[in-house]
C-alpha cells in the first residue's frame, strides 16, 4: 500500500516547488487556508502509510491518541496566530519550521482521530469552530495592518474565508444532530 | 425506542451528584451573605467602598449563576442517566473544572479586585480605569473559560449520549412523535426531552461565550486589537441569557419526576408538552435581543422579535408544566413533605416571577424600567423562588429515598421561612423599580433607601432558611444508603 505515501509526498513537493509556494504566501487567504491546510492534509497521507509501517511507534507514544492530539492543537494553533505567519515570510528558519511542523501535525492527526473517543471529537470540532469563529472576528475587525508582510484588504478577505469556514462547521453539525444517526450506528 | 437503559444503578451515582449539589448549595448560601452585604450598603447601614461594592455585585451574580448551573446539572444527570448512557468520568471532570473555574474568579475578584460584574461586558474588562489590573482581568475571564468548558465538556456528553440512544437531538425533543411518524406512547420521557433542549441551547451559548471571552482575554492582554462592540454584547448575552435561562429548564426534571410518584398518577407526555418544549428551544435562543432594546444601532426586526418572543418564551413549558402539574396533584392524595412542597411551591414561584418580566420585556415599558432595580426583581423572584427551589426540593427527595434521615419540624419552619423571605426580597426590588432606583448603584440616595433595609433583613432569613436546607443534605450524605424508601425503584414517566 504505497498509495497514501506518493499522495502526500507530491503534495508536499508541490508546495515546495519555489513558485508554487512564492505564489501561495502572497496572498494571504491562500497561504492560511490553502497552504497550511494542504501542509497537514499530505501530513495526513504520510501518516497513514507509517501507521502500516511502524505501527509499533504509534502504540508506543500514542496510545490513547491524547497526547497527539493536544500536540496537534498547540501546532495548528501556533500557526494560526497572525504574526507566525508574518515571520515564516521574514525569516527561513520559521519557514523550515513550517513544513516540518505541520505535515507533523498531520501524521499527528490521522493517528490520533481514530484512537480519541467520540466526546474527545465533538470538543476538538467545537473548539476550532468558536476559534475560526473569533479569528475571523479578529481580522475583520482589525483597525490596524496585523502583519508586515499583508495589507488591511488582505485581512478582511481572510477574515471572511474564517467566517466562511466556521458557517460550513456550524451547517454540519445542526444537520449532524438533527438527521437521524441510529441507522447507521447499526450497521 | 423509550425502553429504560443506561445506568441503571441509580445508588452509585448519587455520591457524585450529592457532592455537585453540596458544592452548589453551600455557594449559594455563601451568595446570599454577598446580597446582603449590598443591601446594607445600598441602604445605607454599613459603608463599603465603591470598588467593594462591585466586586460584591460580581462574584454574588457569577456564584450564584455558577453555583444553581452546576447543582441543577447535577439534577438532569442524576434523572437523564436513567435513559441514556452517560459517562461519570465525565462528570467527574465537569466538577472539577467547575471547581478550578471558580476558584480562579474568586481570586480574581477578591485579590486582584475584577469588577465588571457577571456580564464581563467589552470592553469594561480591560478600560477599568485602573480600578482592576491585567491580571485579575485574566484570571476572571480565564477562569470562566475554563469553568465553560467544564459545563461544555458535560453538554457534549448528554448529547452524544441521548443522540445514540434516541437516534438524533430533533428526536429527543419528540419531533418524530409531534410529525406524527411515532406513537404517543413511544415519545421521549420528560426528563430526556427536558435535556435536548438544554443540551442544544447550552451548548450553543457556550460557544458564544467562549468566543467572546477569549476575544476579551486578546483584548486585555493587547488592547490595540479591537472588536466590534455591538457583536461582542450581542454574543455575551447570547451566552448570558441563555446559560442563565437554562438553569430553570434542568431543575425543572425534579418537579417531572418527584410529583408523579408523590400523587401516584401517571404524568404522560402529550404533544402539546412536545410542542410546549420545541418552542421554547427555539425561543431561548433568540430572545437574548431584548438586553439590546436600548442600542439604537441594533436592526429593528431584531428588537421586536426579541419583545415578541420574550413573552412567549417561558410560556409554553412554564403553562404545560404548571398546568400539568395541577393535574397530577389534583384530589390525588398526595403526601406532603419537604420534597413535594419544594416541588410545588417553586412552580408558584416561576409562574409569579414571570410576570414582571413579561412586563418589562415591552419595549415601551422597558424605556422606564431598563437598568432599574425591577429587572432584579423578577430574576431574584424566579431564580430564587422557583429555580433554587427545586434543587432544594431535589435535595430532600434525594435524602428521603437514599437515606434514613428524617424530616423535623424545623425544616417546615425553613420552608415557610424560605417561602416568606425570598418572597420579601424580591418584592423589595420590585419597588424599588417602581421607584426608578437604577439597579447596580453602589450608592442610593435616601429616598431609596427604605426597600433595601428590608431586603437586607428578609435576605439574613432566607440565609438561616437555606441553611437547614443544606445541613438536612449534608446529614444525608454522612448517612447515604442507610434506607432508602422504595419509590427509588419505582418507574415513572
Ligand atoms: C438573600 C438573598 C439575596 C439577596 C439579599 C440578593 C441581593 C442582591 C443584590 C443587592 C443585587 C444587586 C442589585 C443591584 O443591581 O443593585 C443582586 C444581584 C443579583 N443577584 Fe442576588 N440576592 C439574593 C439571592 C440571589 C439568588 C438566589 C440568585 C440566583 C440564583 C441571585 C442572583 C443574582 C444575580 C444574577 C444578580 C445580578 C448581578 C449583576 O447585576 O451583575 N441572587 N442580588
Ligand atoms: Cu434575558
Amino acid at each position: 500500500m504505497k498509495k497514501p505515501l506518493i499522495i502526500g509526498s507530491s503534495i508536499l513537493l508541490i508546495l515546495l516547488i519555489p513558485p508554487i509556494r512564492v505564489y501561495m504566501e502572497s496572498i494571504m487567504i491562500i497561504h492560511m487556508l490553502v497552504q497550511l491546510p494542504l501542509l497537514i492534509i499530505a501530513g495526513w497521507f504520510l501518516g497513514d502509510y507509517m501507521i502500516s509501517k511502524i505501527p509499533k511507534v504509534f502504540i508506543l507514544s500514542n496510545d490513547n491518541g491524547v497526547p497527539g492530539i493536544i500536540l496537534f492543537v498547540a501546532i495548528t494553533m501556533f500557526w494560526m496566530l497572525p504574526r507566525t505567519l508574518d515571520e515564516a515570510l521574514t525569516f527561513p528558519m520559521y519557514e523550515l519550521f513550517k513544513f516540518v511542523s505541520l505535515p507533523i501535525s498531520g501524521i499527528l492527526l490521522v493517528d490520533s482521530w481514530g484512537k480519541i473517543n467520540d466526546l474527545g471529537r465533538i470538543f476538538i470540532y467545537l473548539n476550532y469552530l468558536s476559534m475560526f469563529a473569533l479569528m475571523g472576528w479578529l481580522y475583520l475587525d482589525s483597525p490596524i495592518q496585523i502583519c508586515n508582510n499583508y495589507l488591511v484588504d488582505q485581512q478582511k478577505v481572510l477574515g471572511w474565508g474564517f467566517i466562511f469556514i466556521t458557517a460550513i462547521m456550524v451547517l454540519y453539525v445542526v444537520q449532524y444532530v438533527f438527521t437521524d444517526q441510529s441507522e447507521l450506528e447499526e450497521t | 425506542m423509550s425502553t429504560v437503559i443506561g445506568n441503571n444503578k441509580p445508588k452509585s451515582n448519587n455520591k457524585l451528584i450529592g457532592t455537585s449539589l453540596v458544592i452548589g448549595g453551600v455557594v449559594i448560601a455563601a451568595m446570599m451573605i454577598f446580597g446582603i452585604l449590598m443591601l446594607l450598603a445600598q441602604g445605607g447601614v454599613i459603608s463599603v467602598s465603591d470598588a467593594m461594592f462591585y466586586q460584591f455585585l460580581t462574584i454574588h451574580g457569577t456564584g450564584m449563576i455558577g453555583a444553581a448551573a452546576l447543582a441543577a446539572a447535577g439534577v438532569m444527570w442524576y434523572f437523564l442517566s436513567r435513559y441514556v448512557n452517560l459517562s461519570r468520568k465525565v462528570f467527574i471532570w465537569f466538577l472539577a473544572l467547575v471547581l478550578i473555574g471558580v476558584v480562579m474568579v474568586v481570586v480574581g475578584v477578591f485579590s486582584f479586585k475584577f469588577a465588571s460584574a457577571w456580564t464581563f461586558l467589552y470592553p469594561l474588562p480591560a478600560i477599568s480605569a485602573s480600578a482592576w489590573g491585567t491580571i485579575g482581568a485574566l484570571l476572571y475571564l480565564i477562569g470562566m473559560l475554563i469553568l465553560g468548558t467544564g459545563f461544555l465538556l458535560l453538554y457534549i456528553d448528554t448529547g452524544r449520549a441521548i443522540i445514540k440512544t434516541y437516534g438524533s437531538l430533533g428526536k429527543g425533543l419528540g419531533w418524530d412523535v409531534i410529525s406524527g411518524k411515532k406513537r404517543l406512547e413511544d415519545a421521549p420521557p420528560k426528563v430526556v426531552v427536558a435535556s435536548t433542549m438544554v443540551t442544544i441551547v447550552n451548548t450553543s451559548a457556550l460557544i458564544a461565550g467562549a468566543t467572546v471571552l477569549i476575544m476579551n482575554i486578546i483584548n486585555v492582554i493587547n488592547p490595540s486589537f479591537t472588536f466590534d462592540p455591538l457583536l461582542a454584547k450581542n454574543l455575551t448575552y447570547a451566552f448570558g441569557h441563555i446559560f442563565a435561562n437554562a438553569i430553570i429548564y434542568m431543575a425543572v426534571i425534579v418537579v417531572y419526576e418527584l410529583l408523579p410518584k408523590y400523587a401516584n398518577r401517571k404524568w404522560a407526555v402529550t404533544k402539546l408538552f412536545l410542542v410546549a418544549w420545541t418552542m421554547s428551544t427555539v425561543f431561548t435562543l433568540l430572545i437574548y435581543t431584548h438586553h439590546m432594546l436600548m442600542d439604537f444601532a441594533m436592526p429593528k426586526w431584531m428588537l421586536i422579535m426579541g419583545q415578541a418572543l420574550s413573552y412567549a418564551n417561558g410560556l409554553p413549558v412554564l403553562v404545560v408544566t404548571a398546568y400539568g402539574a395541577l393535574q397530577v396533584v389534583h384530589k390525588s392524595g398526595i403526601k406532603w413533605d419537604m420534597a413535594s412542597g419544594l416541588a410545588f411551591l417553586s412552580m408558584f414561584g416561576w409562574t409569579v416571577g414571570v410576570v414582571p418580566a413579561i412586563v418589562d420585556a415591552t419595549i415601551v415599558v422597558n424605556h422606564v424600567m431598563h437598568n432599574t432595580k425591577w429587572v432584579p426583581g423578577h430574576f431574584h423572584m424566579y431564580m430564587g423562588l422557583g429555580a433554587v427551589v427545586m434543587l432544594f426540593s431535589f435535595m430532600y427527595y434525594l435524602a428521603k429515598i437514599d437515606s434514613n434521615v428524617k424530616e423535623s419540624k424545623l425544616d417546615k419552619i425553613a420552608f415557610w421561612c424560605y417561602a416568606l423571605a425570598i418572597f420579601s426580597v424580591s418584592a423589595q426590588f420590585l419597588v424599588s423599580g417602581a421607584l426608578s432606583t437604577p439597579r447596580r448603584w453602589a450608592i442610593h440616595y435616601p429616598g431609596w433607601m427604605t426597600p433595601a433595609v428590608f431586603g437586607a433583613i428578609a435576605g439574613v432569613f432566607l440565609v438561616i432558611a437555606t441553611s437547614i436546607f443544606i445541613i438536612h443534605f449534608v446529614r444525608y450524605m454522612k448517612n447515604r444508603g442507610t434506607l432508602g424508601s422504595d419509590m427509588n425503584e419505582q418507574e415513572t414517566a
